[in-house]
């Protein structure tokens, strides 16, 4: 029962093995999320807000470009 | 399974309990659709939800300490918004229907079980509609 993919992809996951092996709940902790929330950008089954996207890649110190990139056409 | 969709679960399987046994009752003849016994039986139903609800959310809760006390966070919160969009619909839908019964000669006391019944699938829709949205992830 999987959403349609979203034409956005992230490297959300090699940045948390990047950084330590941070696991999805110490990033959601991070950026007050919940784990599942974290779970569902990273497998791509939802598009954070742009706030939560800044967050993000401040976590890793990396900017929005480096962490989501647009698939669409 | 977080907190939230736990609770979308809780309130599935306890409104479908204890509504399930009300609206039984009534269209097996167990209780009278008339008189006291189906106010007595709403009643018991209403507190038996209440007390059911409470006690499974606690369970709920202790199980996911951090998520039980946490604000919901976005994505929940767009679940929260688009499943009650959906229950509304359904609520609308269902309360235009209450003309098909009211035409049909159904007493005061059948009509204001079918409000209740619409009510209640409204909610039913809620719940099943986030649960949906947490499994396929938003």
């Amino acid at each position: 029962m999987d959403a349609k993919r979203l034409p956005i992809a992230n490297q959300i996951r090699r940045l948390r093995f990047e950084h330590g092996e941070m696991t999805q709940s110490e990033l959601a902790e991070k950026i007050g999320m919940t784990r599942q929330t974290v779970a569902a950008v990273e497998a791509g089954k939802y598009s954070p807000s742009l706030e939560a996207a800044f967050r993000i890649a401040h976590v890793f110190g990396a900017t929005l470009d480096d962490v989501f990139q647009w698939e669409g056409p | 399974m977080s907190f939230r969709e736990k609770s979308a679960w809780i309130t599935l399987v306890t409104v479908l309990v204890c509504f399930g046994a009300y609206f039984g009752a009534i269209a097996t003849g167990l209780v009278s659709a008339r008189g006291f016994d189906t106010l007595h039986l709403l009643l018991a139903c209403v507190v038996g939800l209440v007390l059911l609800q409470v006690a499974l959310t606690v369970i709920a809760a202790a199980t996911t300490p951090k998520d039980g006390r946490a604000p919901r966070d976005e994505r929940e919160t767009l679940i929260q918004l688009r499943s009650q969009s959906l229950g509304y619909s359904v609520l609308v839908l269902l309360v235009l229907a209450l003309f098909i019964p009211g035409h049909l000669g159904h007493t005061v006391i059948d009509m204001m079980n079918f409000a209740l019944l619409d009510v209640v699938l409204a909610v039913l829709t809620v719940a099943v509609a986030q649960i949906v949205m947490f499994r396929r992830g938003a």
